[in-house]
């Protein structure tokens, strides 16, 4: 571990400033992640700013929708949350365990590392942790890794739980930045890898999210996100799906459907939004939607098996959203 | 073949002195509160305030030449006490538990990823971690030997040892080698490399001492084999390396090996000053040997009526890159590979092999867990192609007192197979999967809100155990126990002194409970295990109960026996006395003194060395011998809930039938049988350090799982108290056999929910979801 600066913000503008004025400043919130990459050699930064002294803890509900601090704690739990919004309390608790939870934040976990045996093993070759250096992942141990949106450089893939339920739900983030403040939709927060997957976001060096906001849509109240991992908690998702339906006299006249575990990004299966949309909502169009959700995928050698659960989970989700 | 006889040892005269917190009772263990509220100094928070802090470089190749090595960068890092190698340590270059095999530090070559090649003392842990970081170490790549069958058998693999590659094949050759069945099933299995997973990291502090020697305080499982093999490389004489037991966060057996033991003596020695070594949880995971893997062929021949002819079994262990204990488990899967049945006519090889791999020893279980996976699931295996049910078929060749094992050995004592399996299966069985409202928590996937109901099937399966007690193989195995009773504040006291690790399992509180027993002295003080009293043996086998509770029993009853002349002499009675409460009582007279009044200024202390009875080796070409002291039994039903269109597993029940032949604590014994039968389950379902190539991808508990409260069914547990005759109490080993046969059970249930064959364990989603 390089020796590294520590600062407290105590407001917003300070906070961005300190970081945007070295190129090695970094956020620190809950600090369940960050540390760990400290720690283990992943990010070593020459200043940790640290803003868990913010005022960005709030949820509020308001006329346009959910508006979720960046630091709020336990957003799950929230009863607004809970009741407009099941797809983000479900995925929240199905994030980490609860001692994580008590100290995670939302904006952390947005913006969370892959877990990629080869990323995070520092002394493996991982262009995202060192551009130029070649994927290990691609002839290594790929069970965990993407089956959509990788690329010849990296195939790793976003771990956050959040963010594909906040990506079913068209929510957006604010951010506070050098260039002033900016909203991006969660989906196109993150990069695809492409020949440049050290840059995983498309937010500038010193640009912080504040706070996330999720619309009403007429989708949101019925919604569900569906896990599946190698135990029954505190692991990462093999597969998720987020779904999110608005179903009139039994016609799915809109939905969402974002897959985590399968790709470098919360993954938007519009595929399979298609297959559902203007349809009567019954089995054959579940099915249809499962296999159109696996439209693209290119499987690696040991992460075949992810390609059938997509499809299955899609499935399922759809089903299990059906009786709420 | 003969059949070493001794006396079985008799219970206490009075076993039921109205003391509390005695034999067959549960008091609270000393640790537990601390451990609970986070007080309990383990290992890793040693300290010393002029203390420095060691580091190791590990090798980052599973299998290379090493060119170079360049130490000036770690040399030149200001902060930095001492850079030593190979080239540094003082006494003999190689250690082993078994083999002397495993070098102190690489040389030349290192043969597996992980492998230590320097250390490192500094001021500061993250000074000593830099300058390992600056030490340029050049090597030559080879390409790493990964699979032990090839390691054995292909005549183009490399050599990785000057004897080869075989660390040792143990034929077991019983009854008509030639011999056919009406039914023939065969199958071919494979284990996965389980971790022991204990919490607290590999730790250790050494000071060195006025005369020239280094007083060690380490977590460990044996303190004497630690001192007997840091004296070696150090090169100095066992009294001069002092071993004190430092808080142990769990061991499982990855303890039984050395870790830094040597690394900070070395360090301090050299610098003068105390050195601390700390591995990091990712550190830990190359820093103690595993669960072998395995590979093994089974082929079982039975009657129409489901009895056994024969079986045959050829099995491979990896063994990685040094010996360990392999033979040992060698040993234990062969001896224990048809399990707890009646086979007239066996056949079975096992192989132990040296490979690139990282280095396999002890674990829970110890061999027994391996072969137990192969041979139930043959059990049910042959219980489909038969019709019968798969108790049914277990019973019908369950094994009994007066069975002949495989070595030709008579069980002795109790072995009630076949009760075990009618009660586990008599148990109530848990309410169907809801199928409506219902708590989550339940069903596969659990909180991860997969399913309501949707896709689950239910299967219930079977598994048993066998698991050999103490060492084995005529090894002399035996245990030290110093006991003084003297008055102090007017009230007896008795203090036991052993060197037996605590590593978590209860021992010292029941070290106490036997000393309040024998003596009928309420206040019992343990004193810290260390070297200045003689060993204790190891913490594993399931043989410290025994061995050292048999020690203490033993060293009590001699106490007792010098207290009751004291007492004869002082009261000028003759006869028979006993001690009861406190009392020194007569047959006749009844109550005649106080133990403090007769005691008085008296202090007895006596140590006492106490063996089981003796075993033999194995005929090397037979595998004939009574090799080993007790078998201890296990079984588990297992009933699963499959959601199997996503392969997902919950596990609804793990019910336990174990017969422990005398319970010295109960409360002790069902979390020994929790706790096993969780290790268990985390190898059926989940628990794999995944290798490729020789290299671990997982070494971090966010990668490889162990099971949490809620992959954890609760347990209904049936504890069998029949007493061996031969043990003290008559007690039997608890630690191991319940971690044999949850996995079996576990994988039986999944198989039976699924309709699938599933040849290895752990068992993942895409096993079950056909997609693998």
């Amino acid at each position: 571990m390089k020796p590294f600066a520590y600062t407290r913000a105590h407001t917003v503008w300070d906070a961005v400033a300190a970081v945007s004025a070295e190129p090695g400043a970094r956020y620190l919130a809950g600090g369940t992640e960050m540390v760990n990459l400290v720690r283990e050699g992943q990010e070593s930064p020459d200043r940790l700013v640290d803003i868990g002294d913010l005022p960005l803890t709030e949820v509020r509900v308001h006329g346009r929708g959910v508006r979720i601090g960046a630091l709020a704690k336990r957003v799950h739990e929230h009863p607004e949350v809970r009741r407009r919004l099941p797809v983000l309390a479900e995925a929240g608790l199905s994030a980490a365990s609860p001692q994580v939870r008590n100290v995670a934040t939302p904006g952390g976990n947005l913006l969370q590392r892959t877990r990629c045996h080869y990323f995070r093993d520092v002394r493996f070759p991982c262009n995202r942790r060192e551009p130029g250096t070649g994927c290990a992942a691609l002839r290594g141990v790929n069970r965990n890794n993407a089956i959509f949106g990788g690329s010849e450089h990296c195939v790793a893939v976003h771990p956050s739980d959040i963010a594909v339920a906040l990506t079913a739900l068209d929510a957006v983030v604010h951010t506070h930045g050098p260039a002033g403040e900016r909203v991006i939709p969660v989906e196109e927060l993150y990069r695809l890898p492409g020949d440049e997957p050290n840059r995983e976001t498309v937010l500038d060096h010193g640009e912080l999210i504040v706070a996330i906001d999720v619309p009403p849509t007429p989708f949101a109240a019925r919604s569900h996100y569906l896990k599946l991992r190698d135990r029954a908690s505190f692991a990462f998702a093999l597969v998720s799906v987020a779904v999110a339906l608005d179903v009139r006299a039994g016609v799915t006249h809109d939905v969402r459907i974002a897959l985590g575990g399968v790709a470098p990004r919360p993954w938007r299966a519009r595929a399979a939004e298609d297959a559902l949309r203007g349809r009567r909502f019954d089995d054959d169009a579940r099915a249809a939607a499962g296999e159109a959700a696996t439209t693209g995928a290119k499987p690696l050698p040991h992460n075949e098996f992810k390609v059938e659960l997509v499809r299955r989970a899609v499935v399922r989700a759809l089903s299990e959203v059906e009786g709420r | 073949m003969s059949r070493p006889t001794k006396a079985p040892d008799k219970a206490p005269d009075r076993i039921t002195t109205p003391i509390t917190g005695g034999v067959g009772e549960s008091p609270l263990r000393p640790d537990g509160t601390l451990k609970v509220k986070g007080e309990f100094a383990y290992s890793s928070d040693l300290w010393m305030d002029d203390m420095l802090w060691g580091a190791t470089l590990r090798s980052p190749h599973p299998y290379a030449r090493i060119v170079s090595i360049d130490l000036s960068g770690a040399w030149q890092t200001p902060g930095v006490h001492t850079v030593m190698t190979y080239d540094d340590v003082p006494g003999e270059k190689l250690f082993g538990l078994e083999h002397t095999d495993q070098p102190v530090m690489a040389h030349e070559v290192v043969r597996y990823q992980g492998e230590a090649v320097a250390i490192v003392a500094a001021d500061h842990p993250e000074t000593a971690r830099r300058a390992v970081d600056k030490i340029v170490v050049e090597y030559e790549v080879l390409e790493p030997l990964t699979d032990a069958e090839e390691a054995v058998f292909a005549t183009d693999a490399p050599t990785l040892h000057p004897g080869g590659n075989l660390v040792r094949h143990l034929p077991i050759r019983r009854g008509d080698q030639h011999a056919t069945a009406d039914v023939v099933v065969r199958g071919e299995y494979e284990v996965g490399m389980q971790d022991q997973a204990f919490l607290g990291p590999e730790s250790g502090l050494a000071v060195p001492a006025e005369d020239g020697g280094v007083d060690l305080y380490i977590a460990t499982q044996w303190l004497h084999v630690d001192q007997k093999q840091v004296a070696k490389c150090l090169g100095l004489p066992n009294d001069k390396v002092r071993l004190m037991l430092a808080g142990v966060g769990g061991a499982f057996g990855a303890r039984e090996d050395l870790s830094m033991q040597v690394h900070a003596s070395m360090l301090a020695l050299r610098t003068g000053r105390p050195v601390k070594i700390v591995y990091s949880r990712e550190e830990s995971f190359f820093g103690h040997v595993h669960r072998h893997p395995a590979k093994l062929y089974y082929e079982h021949g039975a009657t129409r009526e489901g009895r056994l002819v024969y079986v045959k079994a050829r099995m491979f262990l990896d063994g990685g890159a040094y010996a360990s204990s392999t033979g040992a488990v060698v040993a234990n899967a062969a001896t224990l590979g048809v399990g707890p049945y009646e086979a007239p006519n066996v056949t079975i090889d096992c192989w132990g092999a040296y490979t690139n791999n990282p280095p396999c020893g002890a674990m829970r279980g110890f061999g027994a867990v391996q072969a137990a996976f192969a041979y139930e699931s043959q059990m049910d295996r042959l219980a489909a192609e038969l019709g019968l049910d798969p108790v049914e078929v277990r019973v019908r060749n369950a094994m009994a007192e007066g069975t002949t094992m495989p070595t030709g050995q008579v069980v002795d004592s109790a072995a009630p197979v076949a009760e075990m399996l009618r009660r586990v299966e008599a148990m109530p069985l848990p309410p169907a999967a809801p199928t409506d409202s219902y708590d989550l928590r339940e069903l596969p996937g659990g909180v991860s809100n997969t399913t309501h109901g949707e896709g689950v099937v239910r299967g219930i399966g079977y598994g048993i155990g066998i698991k050999n007690v103490c060492f084995s193989e005529g090894f002399d195995d035996f245990s030290t126990a110093r006991v003084r009773l003297e008055v102090i504040a007017g009230e007896p006291t008795a203090m036991v002194h052993t060197a037996a690790a605590e590593v978590g399992q209860g021992l010292v509180t029941v070290q106490a409970q036997i000393a309040r027993t024998e003596l009928g002295v309420e206040r019992v003080t343990i004193h810290p295990a260390d070297t200045q009293v003689g060993s204790g043996g190891s913490t594993s086998a399931s043989r410290q109960t025994y061995m050292t509770g048999g020690a203490v029993k033993a060293a009590c009853e001699k106490v007792r026996g010098l207290l009751l002349d004291i007492a004869r002499e002082r009261l000028h009675v003759e006869g028979q006395l006993h001690l009861d409460g406190g009392k020194i009582v007569s047959d006749r007279h009844g109550v005649l003194a106080d133990l403090a009044e007769v005691l008085g200024d008296e202090v007895i202390d006596e140590t006492v060395e106490w063996r089981h009875r003796p075993t033999e080796a194995l005929d090397p070409t037979t595998g004939q011998g009574f090799a080993h002291v007790q078998y201890a039994f296990a079984v588990h039903r297992a009933v699963v809930d499959v959601d199997v269109d996503l392969g997902l597993v919950r596990v609804v029940a793990l019910d336990c039938v174990q017969d422990v032949g005398k319970a010295i604590n109960p409360d002790a014994v069902v979390g020994q049988i929790h706790g096993g039968s969780a290790q268990g389950l985390g190898l059926a379902v989940m628990e794999e350090i995944q290798v490729r190539d020789g290299k671990i991808r997982n070494p971090s508990f966010t990668d490889y799982l162990i099971p949490t409260i809620l992959d954890m069914p609760p347990m209904k547990v049936d504890v069998l108290e029949l007493a061996d005759p031969h043990a003290p109490y008559g007690l039997r080993g608890v630690g191991e056999p319940p971690t044999i046969s949850s996995t079996p059970a576990i994988v039986a249930a999944i198989r039976a929910a699924t309709g699938l064959a599933i040849p290895r364990c752990p068992v993942r989603p895409e096993d079950i979801t056909g997609t693998a």
